[in-house]
């Protein structure tokens, strides 16, 4: 086997450019596929941590009449927590509700959420010391779209238990900036205890945010739902995207391969002299076949080289600067957590996997036209007839 | 006791819907150490009978057999082996690897016996001086004429001390002073090494040097004659 890597490493050198050729097509299909799953792998990181942080806490107890697929279920989807989930949980309270910007209507969420609490990210505490009326909060992706900043007063209108229209201006003490949608695009978020009385709903909450304490169960009318089942949307977008963005690179591969295995198919015809020689000066046909194959495995095993040489520092700057994305502006109504900047996570087995498909995918394009060497009559051979 | 017995070798190939024969009724022993050709003219089976004594082809009929071993009931792996060890090739084209030096050439036949390189180096270094072409080693075989690329071959061939060298034609690509150089060469080898040369060839020049010429025609050996006083009759 050592024999077979040093004479494929020669003839491989030896071939010049023709080498060099597949080994570039090679290693830019290996580059743009470690780049490629390393942006997704960061954004589905940056997506599920994000989420966690400002969403989801440590999973989630819905109450039992609430769907959050389901709009109509906010009216009666809510119910009293005990004192006993009140202290591993953070209650929020959801209701409808519209606002007024600028004479235009906007239908909203209004959610009411405990200002002391510290498992999700969002700036409660902001709200604490404000002395307005009524001090809310909002998203900058809702602030973009109902033209509100810092400091603005909008009409607030709201049904209370018995389902009675109240009104009352609110004031925006905080814009806040987050990547995950769900709790900025027509939500407004106010102190729970404010909520409870602008509707009368005394300790009520639609769901309970679990905090680490929190012992994974279900609870009376509350249905647990653990980080993994919140974020299974999350997983599945991200699988669907590496799956569509697999064709791209799994085409670029293929190309790359087909240039091997077409130089090797050249090969086997152009130097049937030299698989003459190598059979007259005592080499069996195995390992005749062994060095062609080495040889297409070689292409794969330099593509590896040259691409870690040209990727390595590539990816190294690429996880430290991140790559921005200008459509970013807009993720919030793909409803799926995307940041500004995304940072790529190249894992071990990302690169190690790659590195594997490559060498794999390449040795065995290059055994398939090696093995027509096994049925080749040497004399032929040769004399270099065509077989 | 002969090295190489033919006995009723009989080859034929298949041609169009029917059979060409290459080869019938050969029946000849070659001893240790001899200095014979097959000399015909072209379709008369010479190579035909190297590549059948190189274990590269096995015959119709008839039993061929070299270093004690029946050519055609070896299996690819053996006979493989015996090329390996013990019998050397030297082509009309010289079949230089063209990616390898010189040096690499000749190490190459000594590599698939895993010999160990010191020892590869000292043999490979033997070789070349043999042929005189040691200041060549780091050549690449584009960059050598006709004479020196088949000494580079006679080198390959001769490196790992086989007992049978077989060449096909090795002169035909030579021009006079290069063949005179390149069977002075083989003839030197020949009685100081003991090994068995074996040629096909037709031409005359080479022949001058043979101690036995075995005359082939039409597959069929017309003569086989003893030569006593080659190589002075250049």
């Amino acid at each position: 086997m050592k024999l077979a890597f040093q004479l494929a490493y020669k003839n491989l050198i030896g071939a010049g450019l023709r080498t060099w050729l597949n080994v570039g097509v090679l290693s830019f299909a290996f580059i743009l596929i470690i780049f490629f799953n390393g942006m997704l792998d960061g954004w589905h990181q940056q997506a599920k941590t994000d989420s966690i942080a400002w969403e989801y806490g440590n999973g989630q107890l819905l109450h039992k009449d609430y769907d959050p697929f389901d709009p109509f279920t906010l009216q009666d989807g809510h119910g009293e927590f005990g004192a006993e989930l009140a202290k591993t949980t953070t209650p929020i309270l959801i209701r409808q509700a519209s606002i007024y910007p600028e004479g235009r209507m906007l239908s909203v969420a209004l959610k009411g959420i405990d200002l002391a609490q510290t498992t999700l990210e969002l700036p409660t505490a902001s709200l604490k010391d404000s002395e307005a009326n009524i001090p809310v909060m909002i998203g900058e992706g809702m602030a973009e779209s109902a033209k509100l900043k810092e400091g603005d007063e909008v009409l607030l209108r709201w049904r209370d238990k018995n389902g009675t229209f109240d009104a009352s201006n609110i004031t925006i003490v905080k814009v806040f900036d987050t990547d995950v949608p769900m709790v900025d695009k027509g939500q407004i978020w106010i102190g729970i205890d404010q909520l409870w009385q602008m509707t009368g709903l005394q300790n009520h909450a639609t769901i309970l945010i679990a905090n680490e304490n929190f012992e994974a169960k279900n609870a009376g009318d509350w249905t647990y739902k653990s980080q993994e089942e919140l974020l299974r949307d999350i997983n599945d977008i991200i699988s669907m995207k590496k799956a569509s963005g697999s064709i791209m690179y799994l085409m670029l591969l293929a190309i790359a391969l087909l240039a091997i295995f077409d130089t090797q198919v050249l090969s086997v015809f152009r130097r049937q002299k030299e698989i003459g020689t190598y059979i007259a000066l005592g080499m069996t046909r195995p390992q005749v076949v062994g060095i062609f194959t080495v040889e297409g495995s070689m292409y794969s095993i330099f593509a590896t080289i040259v691409g870690c040489i040209i990727g390595i520092p590539l990816f190294v700057w690429l996880a430290k600067t991140g790559i921005a994305l200008p459509a970013a502006s807009t993720s919030q109504d793909m409803g799926i957590a995307i940041s500004e900047v995304i940072y790529p996570v190249y894992g071990l087995t990302l690169i190690v996997g790659t590195m594997l498909l490559v060498v794999l995918s390449a040795t065995i394009v290059s055994y398939l036209p090696a093995k027509k060497i096994s049925t080749m009559n040497p004399v032929e051979a040769l004399k270099g007839k065509l077989q | 006791m002969s090295i190489i017995s033919l006995k009723n070798i009989v080859k034929r190939f298949p041609m169009g819907e029917g059979e060409f024969t290459a080869l019938s009724d050969i029946n000849l022993e070659f001893k240790k150490g001899e200095f014979a050709g097959f000399v015909g003219p072209s379709g008369s089976g010479k190579t035909t009978l190297l590549n059948i004594i190189g274990s590269l082809d096995s015959p119709t009929e008839g039993t061929a057999t070299v270093m004690g071993k029946n050519i055609s009931k070896l299996s690819h792996k053996e006979s493989a082996m015996l090329r390996n060890l013990h019998i050397g090739f030297i082509f009309q084209v010289f079949n230089l690897l063209p990616v390898y030096t010189v040096y690499e050439n000749v190490e190459f036949a000594l590599l698939l016996q895993n010999i160990p390189e010191a020892k590869r180096k000292t043999m490979v270094m033997e070789a070349l001086e043999w042929v005189g072409l040691t200041k060549l080693a780091q050549k690449k075989p584009d960059k050598l004429s006709g004479g020196e690329g088949q000494r580079v071959a006679i080198a390959r061939a001769i490196v790992k001390r086989p007992q049978i060298l077989l060449a096909d034609e090795p002169t035909a690509n030579l021009d006079a002073e290069n063949a005179h150089i390149i069977l002075k060469i083989m003839k030197r080898l020949n009685q100081e090494l003991d090994t068995t040369f074996l040629f096909s060839t037709h031409d005359e020049k080479v022949m001058k040097y043979l101690d036995r010429i075995v005359h082939l025609r039409d597959g069929k050996v017309e003569e086989d004659e003893l030569q006593l006083e080659a190589g002075s009759k250049k």
